[in-house]
């Protein structure tokens, strides 16, 4: 097991490396470079290519990768060309945020997904099922733009500001700045309307897949057998069937966490929040190709890494798998 | 008619101006509190001499203190400077600074500062933007302490415009404090790095989340600031923006979105939204000459394949856009149709509505004089930017108005950045929309549009331009420089060289319990005053 967890993580370096440079020369390839950007209206072209010689931006793509991947080894990450920032300190002040709305979206969509199907399942064909699936394709079938927008102009247009539109409060001890917003009540009234945002597509899709899990796990030999033993329904549903039936759930998850990200850049620039999303996609824009690389760097580092924690998952779930 | 269906928008636009100070002033003000404000956009960096976006400046203007300022009606006031003098050759500027103007630092504004921090500006390693309107200054002297003066190459009618306002004026650096830090802990916003003599310091920025002002105890004008602090995020979305706004979690919105003016309106009725005369144009620039020998940039010129050609510039950007059509489309009417180079708030404009009149019939028969018709169709691109949904809008008007001429326009959307890489570095481009920056002067349009600026996007190689520009800034009658004024217009829109649409309305907004704010649009927003009626 030890072998193969540390055989699982020396694979995400190459993959990593792999998908930094993709995003690399993805960067290099589209129009415009941050040079236009940070001189702005004091622009000349002579200008110009004195700060691309400086910045090494006039070299060939592989050498700046290589010249920026030689940096990482010695954990520097590179500064913004715009703002001068370090990269790594940008990332982490803005990681927690999207931490915790990723986590806190899962959670939304687990707490919604979990009752649905097994109710959908339990009571297959009946108004309750019909319910659960109907609300789960709507759920599929709205952007979480959308989504947000609605909430926002329910809860902090039309209620009167019962929720913040916008901003972010921390919780208390997790301030990474000089000044924050620390409060717990209110690092749950920031996070609340994204999480939902963020969490009801995600909520649609498992409730889907978890209930076709269940409506063949319940059918099962096994599931007939703790029936026939005596067992009480919640133990057999909860513990025989709803855990079996997790396994291609837990491995959906894992693959939706690339989709949180994705879709966290959508809902932090809505709901204004500093976290890592508004820093990718400023970034792309403005072209800053430090700011970017970290961003790459940090999501496909996550992405791996929760994926291999749900690969670890599998074992609790189905004891007869074991890794060597 | 016109003068008429004016008058009221006028009154109204005159008391939203004028309103805000008045209603201040009446009440006595009080101290403390967090204005709390919203941007649009994200703040570049924080070196004030070079960082582009308004954003910026807004708080360069709050940070840092300039020499003079100038009022909504056109009047300069001192701000570091108590008095200032013009030689009568029109040569030299002394200016008269106060005693009691201190850095953040406690280092003094001094005479040396001044020098300092203009000489810095001219400097072309410090790469800034602002260096282009400094063409016209020879030297910065020290007379004394509290005496600097600027001598001149030639007369400058503008000397006093551009230090209140050309990028939104002058912002003066502690020289200790610059030396000590580096550009880069300056654009990061780096405690201590970031030194004005404004009336708040510059706590903390954190880029995405929030920048943070203090009021500044020291400052040289008694009584002022009233508020303790300024917070300012930024919010892009403008639904997230009106919604946090309606919710009281903002007091002011720097500047907000024309298109949903009515909205708020409509959802938060007792909101003070304040605008005022047009600065800013919006045009749809046709590019008239492209790189002869490809190389982007080369000063062997060609016509530009379609556009190169005046009488297809005149068929299309002349009599082929309907600009009111335009207007009443994208800005629910809440902007005017104007084809001068020069927006209609701008000093000096001249109306020159009547050069262009639409005319499909007449455009249409411009362009079969070309050559263009069914058998040889005229097509084009238009870029639009991605930076605010109107440019997309317009092009999208644009392109309906030139099928009705025969022609196809084909709308190419890009970002901001792509949209600069291309214009900026002599890309091929047919037409594009957008708004540029707001114009005080006419003068300070010259770099946007003279044969040689980097930023004259069309790439027109007339010197005829920079002459009438070189005429109208030395010309210090005011009466003879608008004559000037006039027959430059005249000339842009005979040549097309600078394709108009129309002025470009900017807003902002203001909780009614915000006080003493004096709207002067994008080019001085001073925090100094203001105060909260809570």
């Amino acid at each position: 097991m030890r072998v193969w967890i540390l055989r699982r993580l020396l694979q995400i370096v190459p993959t990593v490396l792999m998908i930094t440079f993709v995003v690399f020369v993805m960067m290099q390839s589209i129009p415009g470079d941050p040079v236009v950007a940070l001189l702005g209206d004091a622009y000349t072209e002579e200008d110009a290519i004195k700060i691309r010689e400086a910045y090494g931006l006039d070299r060939p793509v592989l050498v700046q990768y290589v010249i920026w991947l030689g940096k990482l080894v010695r954990g520097d990450w590179g500064a913004s060309i715009l703002t001068g920032r370090p990269v790594l300190s940008d990332v982490l002040v803005r990681l927690p945020v999207t931490l915790e709305l990723i986590v806190l979206s899962m959670a939304v969509a687990l707490a919604i997904a979990v009752p649905a199907s097994i109710i959908g399942a339990l009571r297959q064909n009946t108004w309750a099922d019909y319910t659960a699936t109907s609300m789960a394709m709507i759920g599929v079938s709205i952007p979480e733009f959308f989504i947000g927008v609605l909430l926002l102009l329910l809860f902090s247009f039309g209620l009167g500001g019962l929720l913040p539109s916008s901003g972010w409060v921390y919780l208390p001890g997790t301030c990474p700045t000089m000044v924050c917003g620390v409060s717990l009540w209110g690092n749950l009234q920031h996070v609340l309307m994204p999480a939902l945002a963020l969490g009801v597509g995600r909520a649609a899709l498992l409730t889907r897949l978890l209930r076709a899990s269940m409506l063949e796990v319940i059918r099962t030999e096994y599931v007939t057998t703790a029936r026939a033993k005596g067992l009480s329904e919640r133990p057999v549903v909860l513990k025989h069937a709803f855990k079996n039936a997790l396994i291609p759930t837990v491995t959906v998850m894992g693959l939706q966490v690339g989709f949180l990200i994705g879709g966290a850049i959508v809902v932090e620039t809505l709901f204004a929040m500093p976290g890592l999303g508004t820093f990718g996609i400023d970034a792309i824009i403005s072209r800053d190709y430090q700011q970017v690389q970290g961003f790459a760097l940090i999501t496909a580092f996550a992405f791996v890494v929760i994926n291999l924690l749900v690969d670890l998952t599998y074992t609790f779930l189905d004891p007869r798998i074991r890794y060597a | 008619m016109r003068s008429r269906r004016l008058l009221p928008s006028f009154l109204v636009l005159l008391a939203c101006t004028l309103s805000l100070p008045l209603t201040g002033e009446a009440q006595s003000p009080k101290r403390g509190g967090t204005l709390r404000v919203s941007y649009g956009n994200e703040i570049s960096n924080l070196d004030f001499h070079t960082a582009p976006g308004y954003e910026m400046m807004w708080v360069a203007m709050n940070v840092g203190c300039g020499l003079v300022n100038i009022t909504p009606d056109g009047k300069f006031v001192g701000d570091a400077a108590e008095s200032w003098q013009m030689s009568p050759d029109g040569l030299l500027y002394t200016f008269k600074l106060r005693k009691n103007v201190l850095f953040h630092d406690g280092t003094p504004v001094d005479a040396a500062a001044v020098k300092f921090s203009i000489d810095r500006l001219m400097d072309p390693a410090t790469k800034s933007g602002m260096r282009s309107f400094y063409e016209s200054v020879h030297s910065v002297e020290v007379l004394d302490p509290l005496q600097v003066q600027i001598r001149l190459k030639q007369p400058y009618a503008f000397m006093l415009h551009m230090l209140a306002a050309y990028r939104t004026g002058l912002v003066l650096y502690s020289p200790i404090a610059t030396q000590k830090f580096s550009v880069e802990d300056r654009k990061q916003g780096k405690p201590g790095a970031v030194v004005g003599c404004g009336p708040f310091k510059l706590v903390e920025w954190v880029k995405g989340g929030h920048l943070i002002m203090e009021r500044f105890d020291k400052y040289f004008v008694p009584g002022v600031p009233y508020l303790d602090r300024v917070v300012i995020r930024t919010i892009k979305d403008p639904v997230t923006e009106m919604a946090a706004f309606k919710a009281g979690e903002i007091d002011f919105i720097a500047s907000f979105s024309p298109e949903h003016v009515d909205t708020l309106k409509a959802q938060v009725p007792n909101a003070v939204i304040m605008t005022g005369k047009e600065t800013t144009p919006m045009l749809a620039a046709m590019k008239v000459t492209v790189p002869k020998d490809g190389k982007p940039m080369s000063k062997e010129r060609a016509p530009h394949p379609i556009f190169g050609d005046l009488r297809v510039r005149k068929a299309v950007g002349c009599y082929g856009i309907d600009r009111k059509e335009i207007v009443k489309i994208a800005f629910k009417g809440h902007a005017t149709p104007w084809v001068g180079m020069n927006p209609p708030g701008t000093l000096d404009t001249v109306d020159v509505n009547h050069m262009c009149p639409y005319d499909p019939a007449k455009a249409k028969a411009m362009l079969t004089e070309v050559g263009y018709g069914p058998a040889k169709p005229l097509t084009f691109d238009i870029i639009a930017d991605t930076e605010k949904s109107v440019f997309n809008v317009i092009a999208t008007v644009i392109k309906e108005q030139m099928t009705r001429i025969g022609a196809t326009a084909n709308i190419r959307v890009v970002d901001k950045v792509s949209w600069m890489n291309t214009t900026l570095q002599d890309g091929p481009w047919d037409m594009y929309v957008e708004d540029l920056l707001s114009l005080i002067t006419l003068d300070s349009n010259a770099y946007l549009s003279n044969s040689t600026s980097t930023w004259s996007h069309p790439r027109h190689n007339d010197k005829r331009v920079d002459e009438l520009y070189a005429r109208y800034a030395r010309e210090m009658d005011a009466g003879k420089r608008k004559l000037i004024a006039k027959e430059m217009q005249e000339f842009f829109v005979e040549n097309m060289y600078w394709n108009n649409i129309s002025g470009s309305p900017f807003y902002m907004v203001a909780q009614p319990w915000m006080k003493g704010y004096t709207y002067n649009a994008e080019f001085e927003v001073h925090y100094d005053k203001v105060w909260l009626d809570k």
